[in-house]
């Protein structure tokens, strides 16, 4: 609510003084030109032909100050368009939807740690209050490898998971988009902690017999928002290579990094982690701006690793029994806050509409020179997207960016449900969330899509996409068979 | 007793869980006969020569078996006791242990040389412990053989099934992977087994009851195993020489009949005292409000037939086998609901079952299985087959073998006639008895007359 108005918080009158305001501020350009136009359309109708034509005489033009004119002009406009960013289009996506074997229910990841902590009932007392408060729901899934009693974390299984989700992901995507393996480009393989040699990138490009000359990168360690450091990557790449296709494959490999230890900050990601995978096409051909689904239109990357409490708080270490898992520290949610601040402050100018952005301002401005007490104004992100695909690393990082953010129970039911069907799948949840909203049959042309991403580091990436055709709910993709019973209500505390 | 190290080395265990979560957690009650079988649990080990599994970790034979136990919630529960301290299943879909292990042998060899104890590590199996809340109560276990060959064994608690039960669940594993229907799908009611209470008329069968909930077993005596197998043709043979004294005996009541005069004789027939036999049927059929055959849960009844022990020493085979054939026919729906009415006579205050005893035992144990032959589906035969031989993974691979244990059999001892992979009259005789006794019934003439194929013996 801005301060400059007495507080009716509820009133009728003051929505519609800001629906007015809104339109005024939005379409300025448009109010004061429609004006200036139509006068000179008078005027213009007023003088007559004979009027005109002695008004162009009296000006003097002669030949060579017309065409420069001209050539001045045309040298603008070829400048102007050389120099424009090249339209990024997602052509489509494919998210891997794991096989039923694969599924955890709650007693069995119950009785598994029960058998596998046998020496240490806190922790998995621990577990348990986690679970039942994660917002997980009964058909998340692990890899083959965590069935196991004890779980059997070979390489060899590592590499097998891996393959086992990076391939359903590739062949669903080259099935939906009917793209030949030789037209890529540029592959981008994004895997925070399983880094085998050769790369996944490799196995990949061995696996479809990829081009020689293709431009594979594989970007490891970079926590749960590596998935928009590489659309990131492919943006600048496209810049650069016209003509091109370039496709990102998005996943998190759990079966190395399934931690065996008892220290209870490094079972929290046991219980929120699970098996999933994303490969998505992009490319800045023309030719596919017919059949694109959205069109990038900003990246936002924030980085508090310089601050030393934003650096730990996520961090992989090993424990009093040399066991190696991933510590969370207590702060998380309050960095969170922070990057989410910082990466706020630089999208907001891009996206949000100019009557937000005045607003904003002048309680800038008023908050510094007249009265620093004022509240500081919190834009309304609502009025700038349609959809938010918040990242679902857990239930407390979406709470917090609903109240923060001042979302509707609507606007993050994408991440609430992508969290409860395939849990905390890392890079690839904001493509899960994506699914679900097409799946829902309420993607429509013009939509735009915020996609927000926290990582280890302490990172928080932002995308922006614009729905370039409405989305048909489609008939496959992970949430086919389940999309009709969701939304589902999930309780507080799930009692175990 | 030897030594000998064991062929068979499990390498891994892991949990199975059904593939569509069953929704709101039930909690099921056992009934009265299911907490009689507490002490006992099933172990039932199926021989195929070709392995159906691929790779094992993302194999259809998986999804498969994810896919049948989500038809049957009571097998992927975890068993839990309830306010008044009976027993429930809590059904959450936590899952069945599978177990894997290789077996240094081919599959010829060990049906050849292996016996009974070493077909146990088949089916590895733990005791109850207090708190089964993640103790799981049916355990398949999938055994590979050198050179191919397989052999699945599932092994559940007795409270949870009985032989049928358990034999239809791996029979429906088997259609479900082959995509087909189930034949017999579970039906759960813990209920239903309750016969209407009429008053006690069957003393007799009370006092047997308690007969064997008193009995005290004394340090146990090492049991062997041997598998008979006798064909179509002597089994028939033999239903024409006891044709005189008993025209509609079944091949059952005839290798009954016959296997316990020959283990009396052995044990030494002495003339004052009894010589009990102990029928086990399965009752679904039987009641007067017949159970599907699906009913999962236990439904086979006990009942008991004595003979004086010179009646035994010196009547031939046709008497002994007419009796027990009588026996059989004069099991009615009485038997039933008296002892449905023993049982709850035994409840203590709030309800609470009595403890179970050993079902199986003291007196020699002879467990039918006829019932799993039911009319053949092929169009003009008349041949009835084997429920238990049309589990088949791959059509037409059909088990070689089919071993069924008890566990914890005290007593005398235990003899399960089952079909055979022949149709019509094979029936295979698995015996349990001390090892002595054991032995020397293996040269018995009046059975090694019949030519009976031996499997599983030992190195005899």
């Amino acid at each position: 609510m801005p301060p400059i108005l007495p507080d009716f918080s509820n009133s009728v009158k003051l929505k519609y003084v800001k629906l007015g305001y809104q339109y005024l501020v939005n379409h300025i350009l448009t109010l004061t030109l429609i004006p200036i136009m139509a006068a000179i359309f008078i005027e213009v109708l007023r003088m007559g032909p004979d009027e005109i034509s002695n008004l162009w005489k009296s000006l003097h033009f002669d030949l060579v100050q017309i065409l420069c004119s001209a050539f001045l002009i045309i040298f603008i406009a070829t400048v102007y368009f050389m120099s424009k960013p090249r339209t990024i289009f997602l052509v489509d996506y494919a998210c891997f939807k794991p096989p039923i074997t694969c599924r955890v229910p709650f007693a069995t990841f119950m009785e598994h740690s029960r058998l596998n902590l046998k020496n240490n009932p806190k922790s998995v007392e621990f577990q348990m209050r986690i679970l039942e408060r994660s917002g997980l729901g009964e058909e998340t899934c692990l890899p083959p490898a965590i069935h196991y009693i004890p779980p059997k974390p070979t390489m060899e299984a590592a590499r097998g998971e891996a393959e086992l989700v990076i391939f359903s992901a590739m062949d669903s995507l080259f099935e939906k988009t009917g793209l030949n393996p030789k037209d890529i480009d540029i592959l981008i393989v994004n895997c925070s902690l399983f880094s085998p040699t050769p790369s996944l990138s490799a196995m990949v490009i061995n696996k479809y017999k990829l081009r020689s000359n293709i431009k594979s990168f594989n970007l490891s360690g970079m926590g749960c928002s590596a998935g928009l450091i590489s659309i990131d990557l492919a943006r600048d790449l496209l810049q650069v290579h016209p003509n091109s296709n370039a496709v990102i494959v998005s996943t998190e490999i759990i079966t190395p990094n399934y931690y065996q230890g008892n220290e209870r900050a490094m079972l929290l990601p046991n219980c929120l982690f699970r098996m999933g995978g994303a490969a998505i096409l992009l490319s800045n051909r023309r030719s596919e701006s017919r059949r694109a689904k959205y069109r990038l239109v900003h990246v936002v990357r924030t980085h508090k690793g310089a601050d030393d409490k934003a650096y730990r708080c996520v961090y992989e270490e090993e424990d009093k029994e040399s066991k190696v898992g991933i510590s969370l520290s207590k702060d998380l949610m309050a960095i969170a806050g922070e990057a989410l601040k910082s990466n706020i402050t630089t999208i907001g100018p891009l996206v949000l509409p100019a009557s937000e952005q005045l607003l904003f301002l002048l309680t800038l401005i008023g908050r510094k020179i007249f009265n620093p007490k004022w509240k500081p104004y919190i834009p309304d992100f609502k009025q700038a997207f349609e959809h938010f695909c918040i990242h679902a690393g857990g239930r407390a990082v979406i709470d917090e960016l609903q109240k923060n953010l001042q979302l509707s129970s609507e606007h993050v039911e994408a991440s609430r449900m992508a969290l409860h069907r395939f849990g905390n799948t890392s890079s690839s949840s904001l493509w899960y969330e994506l699914s679900y909203i097409e799946a829902k049959g309420r993607m429509k042309r013009g939509d735009r899509v915020w996609q927000i991403a926290f990582g280890s580091g302490f990172k928080c990436n932002s995308a922006v996409w614009k729905c370039n055709q409405s989305i048909k709910a489609p008939t496959d993709g992970p949430w086919a068979d389940c999309i009709d019973r969701y939304p589902v209500h999930i309780p507080e505390i799930v009692k175990l | 007793m030897s030594s000998k190290k064991s062929r068979v080395s499990v390498h891994s265990k892991l949990t199975v869980v059904p593939s569509k979560p069953s929704g709101s957690v039930k909690t099921n009650p056992l009934s009265s006969l299911d907490h009689a079988m507490g002490l006992h649990s099933l172990h039932m080990v199926f021989y195929y020569k070709k392995n159906p599994f691929g790779s094992f970790e993302l194999d259809p034979l998986r999804e498969s078996l994810s896919g049948v136990i989500s038809l049957y919630p009571n097998v992927t529960g975890r068993l839990t006791r309830l306010e008044n301290g009976n027993w429930a299943v809590k059904c959450h879909d936590a899952g069945v242990r599978v177990i894997r292990a290789e077996v240094s042998a081919t599959l010829d060899e060990w049906l050849r040389s292996a016996d009974g104890s070493e077909e146990k590590d088949l089916t590895v199996w733990e005791e109850m412990p207090q708190e089964p809340n993640t103790w799981s109560p049916f355990r398949v276990q999938i055994n590979d053989f050198e050179g191919g060959g397989v052999a699945i064994g599932l092994s559940c608690s007795h409270m949870l099934a009985d032989l049928t039960s358990a034999i239809l669940l791996f029979k429906s594993w088997t259609e479900v992977s082959r995509r087909e229907p189930i034949e017999h799908p579970p039906f759960f009611n813990s209920l239903a087994l309750h016969g209407q209470l009429v008053p006690n008329k069957h003393t007799q069968l009370g006092k047997y009851y308690a007969t064997k909930s008193e009995e005290q077993f004394q340090a146990s005596v090492k049991m062997a195993t041997a598998t008979f197998k006798f064909s179509n043709s002597v089994i028939k043979q033999c239903l024409y020489e006891v044709n005189q004294n008993c025209p509609n005996a079944t091949p059952f009541e005839l290798l009954a009949g016959l296997f316990w005069s020959r283990i009396t004789r052995l044990k030494g027939p002495k003339s004052y005292n009894t010589h009990s036999l102990s029928i086990c049927m399965d009752s679904r059929r039987l009641l007067q409000d017949p159970l599907p055959i699906g009913y999962f849960g236990n439904a086979f009844h006990f009942s008991q037939l004595s003979l004086k022990g010179e009646e035994i020493g010196h009547c031939e085979l046709g008497h002994v086998v007419e009796l027990v054939h009588n026996r059989v026919l004069g099991i009615k729906e009485e038997e039933f609901s008296s002892v449905m009415n023993w049982f709850e006579a035994q409840k203590g205050e709030g309800g609470k079952f009595a403890p179970p005893f050993r079902m199986y035992g003291p007196e020699l144990t002879c467990i039918s299985l006829e019932h799993m032959l039911v009319p053949s589906k092929v169009t003009g035969s008349i041949n009835m087959t084997s429920l238990i031989y049309a589990a088949t993974f791959d059509k037409d691979e059909k088990p070689v073998h089919m071993s069924c244990h008890v566990g914890n059999v005290e007593g005398e001892g235990l003899i399960v006639v089952m079909p055979s992979m022949e149709e019509g009259l094979a029936r295979t005789v698995l015996v349990t008895l001390p090892e002595e006794e054991l032995a020397e019934l293996c040269e018995d003439q009046a059975i090694l007359r019949l030519e009976p194929t031996m499997l599983l013996s030992g190195k005899r």
